[in-house]
């Protein structure tokens, strides 16, 4: 496989001091990972595993099993914007799974899916530790909580 | 040492043994398929359940050190009810497509349903999709569907080859086994993930949908592609041999063989073998039987040499066994005198090469037995000497005890262009090959058996002797080395082929044409 | 009534920098640690019955004593995965007072003579771990981290790490695999972490609430601590309070406060005037209490229990009667079914049955063997495998089954759920 993908100069001089921030160096794979996803839009190719495993001199095999191990690495393309709304038991009792629904509808795209604009993509996901302010969802890095369909509606329609 | 019971024998274990161990050490039965005696501890097929006694949870076997004076069982109702729902789980997304899986009849999960399970499936809903017939490259096809997680062939991968090939991807009900992005499994080692998978879910893509397991019968060999000598398992019927696969030999392969190994097998079936004397030279030969050859042209040699043996050479490669050596230095050497001798080394510069595993650049199973008798017999002659010899046209006969898998020897064509300048050749092979059959100097094949058709004992490079047993016949109408030898000499041989006084008997049985030799 | 004792200054944003940290009082407690022996320490800490705030509740000080006696270089590693569903406890910690739990740890690294520790913080926790990264920069620049800490003679370093959403990092020896760039798979014990853990060298993992109650018992000694709580609860814990109650939030009580007065006094009771039909008192693994147990059971290891429940990570969940419990139960165990390593076998394809199962009633698909059956599977999962996950999405399920049997049945029956929500369709709900 040639590599097509490469991390910007500043994002592999990331990963080589991470290669010896910990005391394995497998430790940095997780941080490579996050590196690779902020800078390839939101998810990590399989050239970029290749990528990676020359850079960090890693088989592919493990960053690869690192990789799917762990929810919040993208396989795949997502929207510019990562909605993830909780579904899981406090959320689901004050309406998270409603939530999800509607701004699927609204923002015309399946669970999972990006959205025909490219701006979304909106996934139901477990507990993100914020459940006294159920229903929440999570916009990229922040937290939205204690929402309401319209609050969420208008958080997401600000959002380009 | 810790004294333990399992399932009622008292036996003695070395400190620090599991109670898998134990149990194997006890000759008891106990179901796992995530243990390998040559692998790290998993621990996760949670099959080797055991109950000890004072303990209230079960605990798994493998992971778990025998302790002085434990009581241990996996006798009991919570321990059988503890596999059944093992099996249970196990067989609940797997296919059951058992009519169309190779690994049908040496399945670890048939083996163990017939033993802890035979229940009707109690899951209703659909089964969990997965990958199926996924390439790994040129050796492996993976079924992820049939594929119960053990981790083994991973383990492989990770502790002995340190290729890291494989991996297991996802999570819990949607993890498979895999490569990187299938990126082909290709190591030397590979077909050993095949051999360890407990289930169909790696098959051969050299066996697969050929055979039915409980069709081949299986005979225990070594391995002759190189001079580690890996203990064999040589499966065949009567169309021919299958597979190769190997059998733990802790002195010499451990638990595994190398892929090319896994080859040995290919130049002992008919299509690719020397199944008649043959007398004559390019494009005009004569069939014969091989004894009747083989007592001919020792005639004509033993005549030459009593007019010099000198114009006589016998070139040996490192493919026979020790005694087939011995009978021939016994003729050659001592009987005629014969001193032109020389070892034909097939690849010269990789002699000495080895991976750290267990693949060899020598590819001979018995250099090793072949020099030391070259010692005792005092050659020391050079190969080059052969070919000036040959240059000079100093010989009129060059007997050739040549390969009998002749993928290993690349250099075969340019030896016998050299062998071909010399008038009488006699050529003693178990492979057919038209480089043979172009030859232009008065020619004779005789059809030598391969190792898994006769006795024999050979030496691995570190000298340690090995011996094999035949396994089954082939062809029917070929030669050992040393029955070749013995009737070369003008002996008689019985239906053992032993040598036989020689006005004892007129008839010869090896052209006798009823039933296998 | 509360009693706030970790959460004292919590209200306080400046307690989040070290300024402020320092003004309140802040690493006093360490300077004063450094007076005393690390065993000292570790006898303080047994004394006070501190137990592990993080689910399973094992007492610190005995855990502490489990390193072996030798020269090997041993870590403590903070335990800030917090995924177990309901809580969020641990987020508020960090978020507020990351050097609380800075001084917490070095403390106990100090008792156990650690030169090294991680805060392993999940992945979504994005605040928290900026937060807590600027602390520890801050705690270097104060001399409270690195060579010769406030003149001790103590060394200690500390960094943090981001897992990446795996709830099976918050199980310890999933966490050591994370951090060691594995999967978060949980590794066989024994050996255990205390004797070989994270680069199988001994390794303490404590929660964050756990290591930060250490710099309070340190401060006030055992005895004090002991005020708070019962006999065989000590202290005082968080508990994270969601689902159908007025106020939810974290409420910091004294152990063995009844639940009754959790709910119906500090959190307001039930929103919209609903009924109680059940409570999860310890995270979504531990088994559910009916509405009568919830009444009669007080917040502590011992009663819940007694109960045949548990204190787990003190999340409580608040059940209104118009919840379908079978409905909720698919919840549960849909995560249980993702969150699965993978590893065991009982587990990986146990976790996935009684999710199919439960679906399959949920959406008017069930058998009425169903119902048997996902007992039966639950029972057989328990105790069999490497780590508690398998335990945890086996309790939930066999309490839900057996204290709400008849909304199961009735759900098989009937094809619908026993509980009509207006405009509810159980099957989509579940797509």
């Amino acid at each position: 496989m040639t590599s097509t993908f490469q991390l910007s100069e500043e994002g592999a001089a990331f990963v080589k001091r991470e290669l010896n921030r910990y005391e394995d160096r497998h430790s940095a794979i997780i941080p490579a990972l996050y590196r690779v996803q902020k800078e390839n839009n939101g998810w990590v190719s399989p050239e970029s595993v290749t990528y990676l495993s020359h850079l960090m001199d890693l088989p592919e095999s493990e960053i690869e099993e690192v990789l799917r191990f762990y929810t919040m690495f993208n396989t795949k393309p997502v929207g510019r914007h990562h909605v993830q709304v909780c579904c899981n038991i406090s959320c689901a009792m004050n309406g998270g799974r409603e939530l999800a629904d509607r701004l699927c509808q609204e923002f015309d795209v399946h669970d999972g899916e990006i959205s025909g604009d490219g701006r979304f993509t909106i996934s139901r996901v477990e507990c993100l530790g914020a459940c006294d302010k159920a229903p929440m969802m999570q916009v990229n890095d922040t937290f939205c909580e204690g929402l309401t369909e319209e609050k969420a509606i208008e958080i997401l329609r600000e959002m380009k | 040492m810790p004294k333990c019971t399992i399932n009622g024998k008292s036996i003695e274990v070395k400190p620090g043994t599991t109670i898998i161990q134990a149990f194997k050490e006890a000759g008891e039965e106990i179901a796992h398929y995530c243990w390998h005696p040559a692998l790290s501890v998993a621990g996760v097929c949670r099959l080797c359940m055991v109950q000890i006694e004072g303990q209230p949870k079960l605990q798994i076997a493998c992971n778990t050190v025998v302790a002085d004076n434990m009581v241990i069982t996996n006798k009991s109702e919570p321990v059988k009810d503890a596999v059944r729902w093992g099996m249970d789980f196990h067989l609940i997304n797997h296919p059951l497509d058992c009519p169309i899986c190779d690994q049908a009849g040496e399945c670890g999960l048939q083996e163990q349903y017939m033993r802890y399970g035979q229940y009707d499936p109690e899951m209703a809903e659909p089964k969990q999709k997965k990958h199926k017939v996924i390439d790994l490259g040129p050796t492996v096809v993976l079924d992820s569907e049939r594929c119960i997680l053990c981790s083994r062939c991973v383990r492989f991968t990770e502790e002995v080859t340190k290729t890291n090939e494989l991996g297991i991807f996802n999570r819990g009900d949607r993890s498979e086994i895999g490569t990187f992005h299938n990126k082909p499994l290709n190591n030397n080692y590979s077909y050993n993930t095949i051999d360890i998978c407990p289930v169909g879910a790696l098959t051969s893509k050299d066996f697969r949908f050929r055979q039915r397991v409980w069709y081949l019968k299986e005979a225990r060999s070594i391995c002759t592609g190189c001079s580690t000598g890996c203990n064999v398992n040589v499966y065949f019927n009567e169309e021919g041999t299958w597979r190769v696969k190997p059998v733990q030999n802790d002195k010499v392969n451990g638990y595994w063989m190398c892929d090319k190994g896994r080859d040995v097998y290919k130049f002992t079936n008919l299509p690719v073998r020397l199944t008649s004397g043959k007398t004559g030279s390019k494009d005009n030969w004569n069939l014969l039987e091989a004894g009747a050859l083989a007592k001919d042209v020792g005639a004509t040699i033993r005549a030459a040499a009593r007019s010099g043996a000198d114009k006589i050479a016998l070139v040996i490669t490192g493919q026979y066994s020790n005694e087939d050596y011995d009978a021939l230095f016994q003729f050659f050497s001592v009987g005629l005198g014969v001193q032109n001798i020389y070892h034909w080394i097939n690849n010269p510069e990789d002699m000495n090469g080895f991976d750290g595993l267990l693949f060899r650049g020598d590819r001979n199973p018995n250099t090793k037995g072949l020099v030391a008798r070259l010692e005792k017999y005092g050659v020391k002659t050079k190969w080059l000497d052969l070919e000036d010899k040959i240059k000079a046209h100093d010989l009129t006969h060059i007997v050739i005890a040549g390969p009998e898998n002749h993928s290993v020897f690349p250099d075969l064509e340019t030896k016998l262009r050299l062998f071909d300048q010399v008038p009488n050749v006699v050529w003693l092979s178990a492979g057919k090959s038209v480089a043979v059959d172009g030859l232009t100097a008065v020619t004779t094949q005789i059809p030598m058996k391969t190792f898994i058709e006769k006795d024999g004992t050979y030496t691995n490079y570190a000298g340690l002797e090995q011996k094999v047993k035949r396994g089954t016949t082939i062809v029917a109408g070929a030669l050992t080395l040393e029955e070749a030898v013995h009737l070369m000499s003008g002996e008689e041989l019985d239906m053992n082929m032993r040598p036989l006084p020689p006005k004892y008997l007129k008839t010869n049985f090896l052209v006798h044409k009823g039933g296998p030799l | 009534m509360e009693v706030k004792l970790l959460t004292e200054h919590y209200d306080k944003p400046e307690f989040k920098a070290l300024v402020g940290y320092k003004k309140l009082g802040g690493y006093d407690t360490l300077k004063k640690a450094f007076g005393m022996k690390p065993k000292e320490i570790i006898e303080i800490v047994k004394a006070s019955g501190l137990r592990g705030r993080g689910g399973a509740g094992f007492p610190t000080g005995m855990k502490w004593s489990f390193l072996p006696e030798n020269n090997e270089p041993r870590y403590l590693l903070c335990n800030a995965d917090e995924g177990e569903p309901g809580t969020f406890k641990d987020r508020m910690m960090m978020e507020r007072a990351p050097h609380q739990l800075i001084e917490g740890m070095v403390i106990s690294a100090y008792a156990v003579q650690s030169k090294k520790s991680y805060i392993y913080i999940r992945g979504e926790y994005t605040e928290s771990y900026r937060t807590v990264e600027k602390a520890i920069r801050e705690a270097y620049d104060g001399g409270f981290l690195g060579k010769n800490i406030l003149g001790s003679g103590f060394d200690h370093d500390m960094d943090v790490y981001s897992g990446a959403g795996a709830y099976i990092c918050g199980e310890e020896t999933g966490m050591i695999s994370s951090l060691e760039g594995l999967k978060g798979q949980p590794k066989l014990k024994p050996p255990f972490p205390a004797v070989k853990g994270y680069l199988r060298k001994p390794t303490i993992v404590n929660n964050v609430e756990t290591l930060a109650a250490v710099k309070y018992i340190i401060r006030d000694g055992a005895q004090a601590y002991r005020k708070n709580g019962t006999e065989k609860s000590a202290g005082t814990k968080l508990f994270s309070v969601s689902g159908n109650v007025v106020r939810p939030g974290n409420y910091e009580i004294p152990l063995g406060y009844p639940l009754k007065d959790l709910i119906f006094n500090l959190c307001g009771g039930l929103k919209h005037g609903r009924k109680l039909k059940a409570v999860i008192p310890g995270g979504s693994s531990a088994p559910v209490l009916t509405a009568d147990e919830a009444m009669r059971a007080t917040m502590d290891y011992e009663c819940l229990a007694q109960m045949g429940s548990m204190l787990g990570s003190g999340a409580v969940i608040v059940i209104d009667d118009s919840n379908c419990m079978v409905d909720l139960m698919k919840v549960i165990l849909h995560f249980y079914h993702h969150e699965s390593c993978g590893q065991c076998t009982p587990c990986r394809e146990g976790t996935g049955w009684l999710d199919k199962i439960v679906t399959s009633i949920v959406t008017g698909h069930g058998r009425l063997q169903d119902v048997q059956l996902l007992e039966k599977v639950a029972k057989n999962m328990m105790g069999r495998t490497i780590c508690a996950l398998s335990d945890a999405a086996a309790m939930p399920a066999i309490s839900f089954v057996t204290k709400f049997r008849d909304e199961f049945e009735f759900f098989v029956r009937e094809g619908r759920s026993k509980v009509k929500k207006e405009g509810y369709n159980y099957a989509q709900m579940h797509h």
